[in-house]
């Protein structure tokens, strides 16, 4: 289990719907990892998050995959829907998206349900929901994930896509909202929110990183019929800053190598937080 | 608590393969969600804006398949299509229990999940389907354990209770729910050579069994079904251990659908916080009317005893 105390990191998992315990496991997992790693390694504390208070609690925050549209209105009427915006725009702490969690980080998205759908925003980028087309075309690949170590020298990781989106476009980053794609009918964006510091608007306003591709000519794409468009490569996992997203699911593994590898950047950020907050006394 | 779910359901996949563990995932993405019964691309819409993370279409709620009598059968593609078309979350369908052809035809036409209901009349009187084949999951019902794991064998991703959908009476959903877990305890404490008896006692598979034990858990996303007509029910089934919550005719079959249906997936995100569910009981306007199975229910009317 965790310790948690004054000196532990906390990591939330937002759990209104979808695989939130998942995540939950694999963080310790990762933590266990982590420990037998470094010598002095860090105090972790993996919480559920359902309400504000427990939002207030988090360093760091992952969003699951479940059905977007469902987590976003349940977050709405729970009251979580702003504190979760100033989470990731305002106080720009680390935060990690899969599937459903991508879109809702995503500044733009392209096929949601009549009407639109509320995001939260955090990275510049357009996503398409259910790019691949509907359940029967969901599969998994097995893929080098260039973040986790050098090329070719790393296993790959078996990524599972299920009903997945994929990062369509990267957007250039705006001071107000993704005002190009809100004028798109079939796109929704994000509102815009003010970074409360430096660091977090360095955070915000970093470049989109490409982390992961996937080969349209790939095996488990070859015989998707709904699949088609023009490219070669379909983007499915992106950072901007301390943000970051996939599109498939490492939640559905019994591998944490990317949950270490986040926890790793969670303590690279949480480090240069305070060393920020640390020369901003002493000015 | 519910006990956890390992993570994953298999890793032997090769590229591209829709494997076990990419149908038991879509399951896991529902959890802690509500799966609304629809009869129309209007309905489905309203579902879809309550919150639900997937719709079930079907031509006739369970509600008016006991009231109206006759053979049920696959609702016509057509009208599920106008479905899928209008909403963006997942669509499940019905087919009869061991009407393979039905399930073809929802599997080619695209539906996400395919439910072999016993709320169907069934067409086989002694099979179910062979449902590992399919690229799409399907999830069925169980009043028992020994059910859920023969289910699971044949190659369901995902479980419900059966309950007594049509009612509006949640008591054999909590039965089912109650059975399951009680029966997981007994097979908890048991050795080896008592599991094998165990096993054929209840007609499931030894392996199934003995990785259930261990687990302490059904090996695949549970959801309760059959009766939840109000966000109290749907918070009940949630603190006895189920992942999630299917509502059939408990939604639309009342006075104001949207409201209710709002009102269950908040009872179902927050099922143990009573404070929010104080607050989405309040005003919900009339519940389904409902029929108390216990006394007036015929044996022959129950939907539960179809399959085996």
């Amino acid at each position: 289990m965790t310790v948690s105390g004054a000196d532990a990191t906390t990591v939330g998992v937002l759990a209104l719907q979808g695989a939130f315990s998942e995540h939950i496991q694999l963080l310790r997992l990762a933590a266990e990892s982590l420990k037998t790693r470094n010598a002095h390694g860090s105090k972790w504390s993996f919480i559920e998050v359902r309400t504000p208070a427990e939002l207030g609690r988090c360093d760091a925050l992952i969003l699951p995959g479940g059905e977007s549209t469902a987590i976003s209105l349940v977050a709405a009427r729970s009251g979580l829907l702003e504190p979760l915006r100033d989470f990731v725009k305002v106080l720009r702490k680390p935060t990690w998206g899969t599937c459903a969690g991508l879109i809702l980080l995503a500044e733009a998205a392209n096929r949601t349900k009549k009407g639109g759908q509320d995001l939260i925003g955090g990275l510049d980028v357009r996503v398409n929901r259910n790019h691949f087309g509907r359940q029967t075309e969901s599969f998994q690949a097995n893929l080098a994930l260039p973040f986790l170590g050098e090329p070719g020298g790393e296993q790959p990781f078996r990524c599972v896509f299920i009903r997945a989106p994929v990062v369509e476009k990267i957007l250039p980053h705006q001071a107000g909202i993704q005002a190009e794609e809100a004028s798109s009918d079939d796109t929704v964006v994000a509102p815009s929110k003010t970074p409360f510091d430096e660091l977090a608007k360095e955070e915000l306003n970093a470049d989109v990183e490409v982390m992961a591709k996937i080969s349209t000519r790939s095996p488990a794409l070859r015989d998707n019929e709904d699949h088609d468009h023009p490219g070669t490569e379909d983007i499915i996992a992106v950072r901007q800053g301390n943000v970051f997203g996939t599109s498939f699911h490492p939640e559905l593994t019994e591998d944490p190598r990317i949950h270490v590898w986040w926890l790793e950047e969670v303590v690279k950020a949480v480090l240069r937080r305070q060393q920020f907050e640390l020369a901003d006394r002493s000015i | 608590m519910a006990t956890e779910l390992p993570t994953t359901n298999g890793t032997s996949a090769q590229d591209g393969e829709n494997t076990f563990a990419v149908k038991a995932g879509l399951a896991r993405m529902l959890k802690g969600g509500v799966i609304m019964d629809v009869v129309n691309a209007e309905q489905a819409r309203i579902a879809e804006e309550a919150g639900a993370v997937a719709v079930m279409a079907l031509e006739r709620v369970p509600a008016d398949i006991r009231a109206q009598g006759g053979v049920a059968r696959m609702s016509d593609p057509k009208m599920i299509k106008e479905i899928m078309d209008t909403v963006t979350i997942p669509v499940m369908a019905k087919a009869r229990i061991g009407h393979f052809v039905e399930c073809q035809i929802l599997e080619s036409l695209g539906v996400d999940y395919i439910d072999e209901s016993e709320v169907l009349t069934p067409a086989d009187a002694i099979h179910h389907v062979s449902k590992h084949p399919y690229r799409v999951p399907f999830v069925c019902g169980c009043r028992n354990l020994g059910e859920a794991l023969r289910r699971i064998s044949e190659g369901a991703a995902m479980i419900r209770t059966k309950g007594e959908a049509g009612t509006g009476d949640v008591v054999e959903a909590v039965r089912h729910t109650r059975t399951v877990a009680s029966e997981i305890s007994r097979a908890k404490g048991m050795s080896e050579p008592e599991l094998r008896v165990y096993a054929k006692e209840i007609g499931a598979p030894f392996e199934l069994l003995q990785e259930t034990a261990k687990l302490g858990r059904l090996p695949v996303v549970n959801f309760a079904a059959g009766g939840v007509a109000t966000p109290a029910d749907a918070a009940l089934m949630m603190q006895l251990g189920c992942d999630g919550v299917f509502v059939g005719s408990g939604i639309f079959k009342s006075g104001d659908a949207a409201k209710r249906a709002r009102a269950i997936v908040q009872a179902v995100t927050h099922f143990n916080d009573p404070k929010v569910l104080v607050e989405v009981s309040m005003d919900l306007g009339e519940a389904m009317v409902g029929i108390n199975t216990a006394s007036e229910l015929k044996e022959g009317e129950r939907l539960a005893k179809r399959g085996w």
